[in-house]
């Protein structure tokens, strides 16, 4: 029925030189109303999100598919992280996944199956391709030690790259740049996104040799030593009912 | 099949973190997250297995006047799990889907005018103002979190969830909980919504996992090895 590595079909919402999405400007009355609901609402988990973290995956079923991304990160704990996943740091970025950070520790109690789902952040973060935007060095150098340290497991719901207009087919999991040939990010990603934040990656690179480089899990970066990647199907099912559907 | 709250593994926030954090989130720019003007509560099941049923808080924004996206909690509080997203279009928009899509995207008809989509906190008669408009629309949803059934970690691969679509479907058990926790009756609620309209062509025949169901599933595929030359690009 959909799968994370098939283009969808021809639809006026899968050819990307037009709007994404495609729809109405937003109204008026919605804006009121939105601003309504905002005063009386507390949204409380939503400005659990305290940092802004851009950086670049992936594609698990495609390394040559690569995106730069914005997580905002909430975290729950000293060792679990949760990110909702944009195309951009404006406004009107589209929402295209979430994005799980855990410590080792929690990391080797998965079953192996879970592992090889996760990828490792330590050459994404020492690279630095990873960047918090607007934070100074200084600041940000303390915890980066024990974000290198850190697995994610990122799941995209919005192939905005291929030219979705709308959020089609089934979610891909992806994957963090390794330093081996095919995981490594191409120059002229980097460098839009270097000369949009003013910064230099190389630079940071270089600011971030004495972060220590963790042991990597040997399951972590399936792909790496197994030239597998990964897809996700969805397919027609019976669904356990208790009342009839639809 | 409430949702069981085993607790989430991991040590307390150090302090030295939690003001980086305090720090950054006061810097740094949070424009996409600033654009989420709205909570909306609802309850959703596994498209394959109808009698897991989840309560889920949506945060939403506006893309634009037809398309919402919104970030799944299961709760409102501060220490919620961030357990899936939502994906909101106008019923013209559902209708240019291709149609092995749409059976991923189900019907909100039901759900809102049977009371049980509410948005916490907001006066009915704001809040109608609303719904009278989500009433019509389609959602995607998935699931990363299966918390449900006890996940103290996000583990195992994505679930496409769905929606109430008749009465009799959702446990009356997790009803009355979030009735009472929420100060909110859904029989009040359908009797004042009685004039909300579902989409203009009616509901599709194939939304709602095209009235079967549906499960996802993991394949491994081949990629060149990691050491090979990558693809020239222009």
């Amino acid at each position: 029925m959909a799968s994370s590595d098939e283009k969808p079909g021809p639809t006026p919402v899968a050819t990307g030189d037009k709007p994404t999405p495609p729809g109405e400007p937003t109204t008026l009355s919605s804006k009121i109303l939105d601003k309504g609901a905002g005063m009386m609402q507390s949204l409380k988990p939503v400005k659990e999100m305290k940092q802004h973290v851009c950086t670049f995956a992936l594609y698990a079923h495609d390394l040559s598919r690569q995106i730069e991304t914005h997580h905002y990160v909430g975290r729950l704990n000293q060792d679990v992280l949760q990110c909702a996943v944009y195309d951009s740091d404006k406004r009107k970025a589209n929402l295209i996944g979430v994005e799980y950070i855990i410590s080792p520790k929690l990391y080797e109690t998965l079953p192996e199956e879970e592992q090889k789902l996760w990828h490792s952040h330590a050459y994404e973060i020492k690279s630095g391709l990873w960047v918090n935007p607007g934070v100074p060095q200084m600041l940000e150098k303390p915890e980066l030690e024990n974000m290198a340290c850190t697995y994610g497991k990122f799941w995209c719901t919005w192939q905005v790259d291929r030219g979705d207009r709308l959020p089609l087919g089934a979610p891909a999991l992806m994957f963090s740049p390794q330093p081996v040939n095919r995981g490594r990010v191409r120059p002229d990603l980097v460098q839009r996104r270097d000369e949009k934040y003013k910064i230099s990656t190389e630079e940071l690179r270089e600011s971030r040799v004495d972060i220590q480089e963790p042991e990597i899990h040997p399951n972590a970066d399936y792909w790496v030593k197994h030239n597998k990647g990964f897809a996700v199907d969805v397919k027609p099912a019976d669904m356990k009912r208790l009342a009839p559907f639809p | 099949m409430a949702t069981s709250h085993v607790d989430v593994p991991g040590e307390p926030t150090e302090t030295g973190t939690a003001l980086l954090e305090t720090a950054t989130g006061t810097i740094q720019g949070f424009q996409p997250i600033n654009n989420i003007h709205q909570h909306l509560c609802a309850f959703h099941f596994y498209a394959h297995d109808m009698t897991r049923q989840v309560e889920a808080h949506h945060f939403c924004g506006h893309l634009n006047e037809d398309v919402r996206q919104c970030l799944i909690y299961d709760s409102p509080n501060k220490d919620a799990r961030l357990i899936g997203i939502e994906y909101i279009v106008v019923e013209s928009l559902f209708l240019t889907l291709p149609d092995d899509e749409k059976p991923l995207w189900h019907s909100h008809e039901f759900e809102v005018k049977g009371g049980y989509l509410f948005m916490p906190g907001v006066p009915g008669m704001v809040e109608r103002q609303d719904l009278k408009q989500v009433c019509k629309t389609y959602g995607k949803v998935i699931h990363f979190w299966q918390d449900d059934r006890g996940d103290p970690l996000p583990l195992g691969i994505p679930q496409i969830m769905m929606a109430l679509t008749r009465p009799g479907q959702l446990d009356e058990n997790i009803a009355k909980d979030v009735e009472k926790r929420f100060g909110v009756s859904f029989e009040e609620q359908r009797e004042q919504r009685k004039d909300l309209t579902g989409p203009d062509h009616g509901i599709h025949p194939l939304a709602n996992a095209a009235g079967r169901g549906l499960k996802t599933e993991l394949r491994e595929v081949d990629i060149p090895p990691a050491t090979s030359m990558p693809r020239v690009f222009v």
